[in-house]
């Protein structure tokens, strides 16, 4: 009972010393805040659009009356762009289809990287040997390129999008779980899981794996910003042929014409995209610290 | 170095294998000109059939696919930028893109290794903040919008810059060395002005070169950057660093000579990254420059969907990328003594 007890109090006090190390750091503060206005506009228009005054909320709605982009007014806090899109309901919408998408890829591909990645060290050997060669292949293309070539063949959609950016990013997590899962391997307390006869796949997966996470989750917040310019680089040289399509990469694209004219109509969809990239890798950052043994035993 | 093989061989295998999803429809797309019609056309498919042999097993055609790759025959592209053999196509656009990345990467040279440096010295100081917040803005700056700040600053407000393309065409007008946009013989215009005495259109053709070379080196500084500041962090803290020191080595040859040289070994190693990062971001800025490069060309063959060139492009980044990375791993055992194939 009370060995139960203790066991609860240290967790509750390692819970809160993570806290005191990740709220000890101002500009991880700053991104996980922004970070969150990201996730609650995606949460409220994915699954509550009716509490926000959008007819249509999964599209843009053109203006084609007035179609040349207008500056900032009081009407129109961020201006509009070509063809008479408001900027900030428009920010408002494709905030959604980013975030999710993001979402949408750094998750699988990281889950079938991790996995991957453990299989090889737990065979070794010629497993490991072709697994590890299969990333290198991917890894020698680059991956605008290779997402625009698998695009080509899935059809150029929202959907072949995320499956090319999948194939693309798993062999980075594939190589950063690896690197883990060997680092792990050597520490004392598989030596002793293995002495007290636990098998092959019990030490992976009860072990090795639980304790290589935290590493994975930080390079996935890192990444969400990461792929989040990627998704909006394919968006502004064409790969997404829907109009309309509420992305922030879309939307910068919409005012290119106009660059001359109405920078506003570039810029300002583009700040979002970098607002978030920003935010996500001062939290990933953060994040490090917390899982940093030296900066723990500092505080 | 032996891994170069299997890699070269599995980049083949990517293509093909993509070339192959949509059935043999999409390799006869890639070598079929869309020109020809009726018996023309029917004789063409017939003989690609017999070329690839497409009634065998796909395994075996992989290996007839090869052979043509290797004997030149890399297909048919058809978009509106350029259309012909995907070689051709490649020998042209090719050394727009190559003069842009070596620009580009010689001011990453330039500027990331001494910002680097002094970030690392001058740790946690006013300038080394500051450094670190530019440098993370502009990784978590999507490539294009980089392009689009320096257009709005450079060519609309100042108007000291050209907005796009390679040279003035008014400036190249005429001239029995430049047909059709493609100046001979290299096909680098700053390149073939120089040959050609012209120092007009070289400037000119300069000018034009500055702002995608200045944002494709932007976008890949950052994490260059980042890189030599902490491997020359971790170098500082050495013992041989501290043992210079402690000799009355000054200060500033310790650091430029002990530590620099001996951190920039890992810069060395993920310069093959910095090349892929230099590929990746090609495709985006030379469409936001309208810049005739492989990279236009790319994306160009996207909108078309014309597989020659996707394929192509694809194909031809890969091998660039296997090469530098097999350079790299020979420069690298040459430079650092410890390490022997």
């Amino acid at each position: 009972m009370s060995a139960q007890k203790t066991a609860k109090e240290a967790r509750y006090r390692e819970l809160k010393l993570s806290m005191e190390v990740f709220f000890s750091n101002k500009s991880a503060v700053a991104g996980l805040i922004i970070f969150l206005f990201y996730f609650f506009d995606a949460i409220i228009l994915q699954f509550f659009p009716q509490v926000m005054p959008f007819k249509h909320p999964y599209s843009l709605t053109p203006n084609y009356v007035n179609p040349i982009p207008l500056p900032p007014s009081k009407k129109f806090p961020f201006g509009t762009t070509y063809p008479g899109v408001n900027l900030l309901t428009a920010i408002i919408k494709s905030i959604r289809l980013d975030f999710w998408l993001s979402l949408a890829v750094v998750v699988p591909g990281a889950f079938l990287g991790v996995i991957i990645g453990i299989v090889a060290t737990y065979f070794g050997g010629l497993v490991d040997e072709v697994l590890m060669r299969i990333t290198d292949i991917v890894f020698s293309i680059p991956y605008l390129v290779l997402a625009i070539a698998i695009g080509y063949v899935l059809g150029r959609t929202l959907n072949s999008m995320m499956i090319a950016l999948i194939l693309v990013w798993w062999p980075l997590y594939a190589r950063y779980a690896r690197s883990i899962t060997l680092e792990v391997k050597e520490i004392t307390f598989i030596e002793a899981a293995r002495a007290a006869g636990s098998s092959k796949m019990k030490i992976m997966f009860r072990h090795i794996l639980p304790n290589s996470l935290p590493p994975v989750f930080v390079q996935m917040s890192l990444d969400l910003g990461t792929i989040m310019l990627a998704i909006s680089a394919l968006a502004f040289i064409g790969f997404l042929p829907a109009a309309n399509l509420p992305e922030l990469g879309y939307l910068t694209s919409l005012g290119y014409n106009y660059v001359e004219t109405a920078p506003w109509a570039m810029i300002i969809p583009g700040m979002f995209i970098v607002l978030f990239a920003l935010a996500v890798n001062l939290m990933g950052d953060g994040f490090r610290d917390v899982i940093d043994p030296r900066r723990r035993s500092a505080l | 170095m032996l891994l170069f093989i299997p890699t070269l061989i599995g980049l083949t295998v990517i293509v093909f294998t993509l070339l192959h999803i949509g059935g043999t429809t999409k390799l006869l797309a890639m070598y079929l000109s869309p020109r020809l019609t009726g018996a023309a056309r029917a004789h063409v498919i017939a003989e690609l059939d017999a070329k690839f042999h497409l009634n065998q097993p796909v395994y075996v055609q992989y290996f007839y696919w090869l052979i043509q790759i290797l004997e030149g025959n890399w297909g048919i592209t058809n978009t509106p930028l350029y259309s012909g053999p995907v070689t051709q196509a490649i020998e042209i656009f090719f050394p727009n893109t190559l003069i842009l990345t070596i620009f580009a990467a010689i001011i990453i040279w330039l500027v990331s290794i001494p910002l680097g440096v002094h970030t690392a010295v001058n740790r946690d100081k006013p300038s080394d903040n500051t450094i670190r917040v530019a440098s993370l803005t502009f990784y978590a700056m999507p490539w294009y919008l980089i392009g689009v700040v320096l257009i709005i600053i450079f060519a609309v407000y100042f108007r000291v810059l050209p907005i796009a393309g390679t040279v003035n065409p008014s400036l190249v007008s005429g001239l029995p060395w430049y047909h059709n946009g493609i100046s001979y013989p290299t096909h680098i215009l700053l390149i073939d002005a120089l040959l050609h005495g012209d120092f007009g259109v070289a400037w000119n053709a300069f000018l034009h070169l500055i702002m995608p070379s200045v944002t494709l080196s932007l976008g890949v500084m950052a994490a260059l950057i980042r890189l030599m500041r902490g491997t020359m962090l971790e170098t500082m803290d050495q013992d041989f660093v501290n043992f210079a020191r402690a000799k009355g080595v000054p200060e500033k040859v310790v650091i430029n000579l002990h530590a620099k040289n001996n951190a920039l070994l890992p810069v060395v190693t993920n310069f093959g990254y910095l090349v892929a990062g230099l590929l990746g971001g090609v495709v985006v800025i030379e469409d936001v420059f309208s810049y005739p490069g492989i990279g236009m060309w790319l994306t160009s063959a996207m909108l078309n969907n014309d597989m020659g060139g996707i394929m192509g492009g694809t194909l031809l980044f890969g091998l660039i990328l296997v090469t530098t990375s097999l350079f790299l791993d020979i420069l690298y055992a040459k430079i650092d003594p410890r390490i022997r194939y």
